[in-house]
């Protein structure tokens, strides 16, 4: 099945599944600054899925957040610094806590659940289930449709690409970029897991088919929002960088609060709100 | 503003501190460990074997963790336990085994494999029964750590002379409130970013989560606030710290907003063992990340000598 072909048929599926979200309430993250709410979404198989949704009190509308869910079983709740400043919605995926009844993800095992054929990857739902959290986001009338960002990993490229509504895009990190390749540089987890995999019998063809469909490189000429990357290796990154249409680029420092200013202060210029520090000096 | 290596960060010692824990240590015991352990071939590597290992722990629970041991060399091999963080499951100690450690990286209640009875969740455990000591979630937590040096004590191809621990975060927390319950059988300490050191101080120092589940919990409950001090006093890693005797490195993140760098700077100054500290400026919870891996992994081979 051709690239295309791949995410139109999941597309299709999801549009053919109504969300049926259910919002509730939460009294102990509720603050004079904004509402806390847990999401209950459908998307594809179908399969509820779990985010945690809080809106800034006062007069909107306000810019909009969506969180990518990282690689693990667990995602943190949205900062009270976003809280303060977005409708920040933070997914958790199949499979992840809050998202686990009827399916727990392994850890190691996520990455090559049914990756031996594109069709029943994992990450083939996961990835609707980013695409079900952007339309529902985009969806709220709190949401100001010309300020709507989406932050994360590769999995933050493909949503951007397959849903254009984003005007910006931050990449902190990167998972399935040249996979097959990183996996031969160290046996840390979860690119590990890839390895293991294959010592369990399948072929790298397989996993070379099936990853291709995830490659932000892939996904990445269908960005139209302003893209932000930060990188440790700007060489090693070429052919993202290349792929996306004019991005920016960060050269992560490693010093850690430093990084986390910058990306946060570059997102609120774009958005013109006010730029605010984890760490409160 | 924050002046955090003169902070005061302050914790009321239990005046039952020692015999609460001196009860949890007994409780284990009256269960054996029953280890078992599965080999996995296909995590395991040319370098490495990896197996699955479930061991009894407190209240009689099944607790899980990845074990990995060299292929070269000869046993017995030092140990190492690597010990998660909260939000994040371990991995297989792959990295550790190959630097010559029979590492074992501990799942405990709660965390994956290891949730079929416990599962507060994250967020959650930080507050799970926060009210009761006795039934506080991380009573059994902290002991399933202590079980896992257990493990690597009765292993022959551990040197149990030779026995350290691992962590950042929870991790780091952990590690010490493990050696200081273990003084006899832990030889040294890293402990990056340690969480669980100042545990009623560090809510007020941040918004940042896990801490903030504190600050949530007292939303709701604001008339809890002295049992919640009362029963976080038993888990503070500052009331632990005098009782570790082995040489312990502390690293932090003078930015830290998950951990702040006053309650580690705190733990420093509390420990009176053999101590190191290392400081890193502009750096959050990452606490030097990734440069500190090697100051780390220097300090373990010093005082556990893989390879010898």
């Amino acid at each position: 099945m051709t690239f295309d072909a791949y995410w139109a048929a999941v597309d299709e599926e999801l549009a053919a599944i109504p969300g049926r979200p259910v919002l509730d309430v939460v009294p102990a993250r509720t603050t004079d600054e904004a509402t806390f709410y847990t999401v209950r979404i459908t998307s594809t198989g179908p399969y509820r899925v779990y985010g945690n949704l809080s809106i800034p009190k006062g007069d909107g509308p306000f810019p909009g957040l969506l969180i990518t869910p990282r690689y693990g079983s667990v995602n943190n709740i949205p900062h009270p610094n976003d809280r303060s400043r977005y409708v920040v919605l933070g997914l958790m995926h199949r499979g992840q806590r809050l998202a686990d009844e009827g399916f727990a993800a392994a850890y190691p095992g996520l990455l090559t659940m049914g990756i031996d054929d594109p069709s029943t990857y994992i990450y083939r739902g996961i990835a609707a289930d980013c695409l079900r959290a952007a339309e529902f986001l985009m969806g709220l009338a709190e949401v100001d449709p010309a300020r709507v960002a989406v932050t994360g990993d590769d999995l933050a490229v493909l949503t951007a690409a397959r849903r254009p509504g984003f005007s910006t895009v931050r990449v902190t990190d990167l998972l399935f970029y040249r996979a097959m390749e990183a996996r031969l540089k160290s046996c840390l987890y979860p690119l590990e897991e890839l390895n293991d995999h294959l010592r369990g019998g399948s072929s790298t063809d397989a996993l070379s088919t099936t990853l291709s469909y995830f490659d932000p490189s892939r996904h990445a000429p269908a960005v139209a929002a302003r893209t932000l990357l930060a990188v440790d290796d700007a060489d090693w990154c070429g052919s993202l960088l290349s792929a996306l249409p004019d991005p920016e680029v960060y050269q992560v420092t490693h010093l850690d609060g430093a990084d986390n200013d910058f990306l946060d202060a570059w997102l609120a210029e774009r958005f013109g709100v006010p730029a605010m520090s984890k760490f409160v000096a | 503003m924050r002046d955090p290596e003169n902070a005061t960060v302050e914790v009321e010692l239990p005046a039952d501190f020692d015999d609460f824990w001196a009860a949890g240590l007994a409780d284990c015991a009256s269960d054996p460990l029953d280890p078992v352990l599965t080999e996995m071939p296909t995590l395991s590597t040319d370098t490495v074997i990896v197996y699955d290992l479930r061991f009894t722990s407190f209240g009689g629970l099944r607790i899980a963790g990845w074990y990995a041991v060299p292929r070269a060399g000869t046993a017995p091999y030092p140990g190492l336990v690597t010990i998660p963080g909260y939000i994040s499951e371990p991995t297989v100690p792959k990295e550790w085994a190959e630097l010559g450690y029979a590492a074992l990286a501990i799942a405990p209640r709660g965390k994956l494999r290891s949730n079929d009875v416990f599962n507060p969740g994250y967020p959650g455990l930080l507050t799970h029964n926060i009210v009761d000591p006795n039934t506080y979630g991380y009573r059994g937590f902290y002991l399933d750590v202590v079980r896992a040096v257990e493990v690597l004590l009765d292993r022959p191809d551990v040197d149990n002379l030779r026995i350290g621990l691992q962590g950042s975060s929870q991790g780091g927390g952990l590690g010490i409130s493990t050696a200081a319950l273990l003084p006899d059988a832990i030889r040294c300490v890293a402990a990056g970013a340690p969480y669980l050191c100042g545990i009623m101080t560090a809510p007020t120092l941040t918004r940042s989560y896990p801490y903030e589940e504190i600050n949530e919990y007292l939303r709701i409950h604001p008339k809890d606030v002295d049992r919640v001090r009362e029963t976080v006093a038993y888990y503070d890693g500052l009331n632990f710290a005098p009782k570790v005797q082995a040489p312990t490195l502390i690293y932090l993140g003078l930015e830290d907003d998950v951990c702040p760098p006053e309650t580690g700077f705190a733990l420093h100054r509390t420990l009176t063992c053999e101590k190191t500290l290392h400081t890193y400026p502009h750096c959050a919870h990452h606490a030097g990340l990734p440069d500190v891996m090697r100051v780390v992994e220097d300090f373990l081979a010093e005082h556990l000598t893989p390879g010898r």
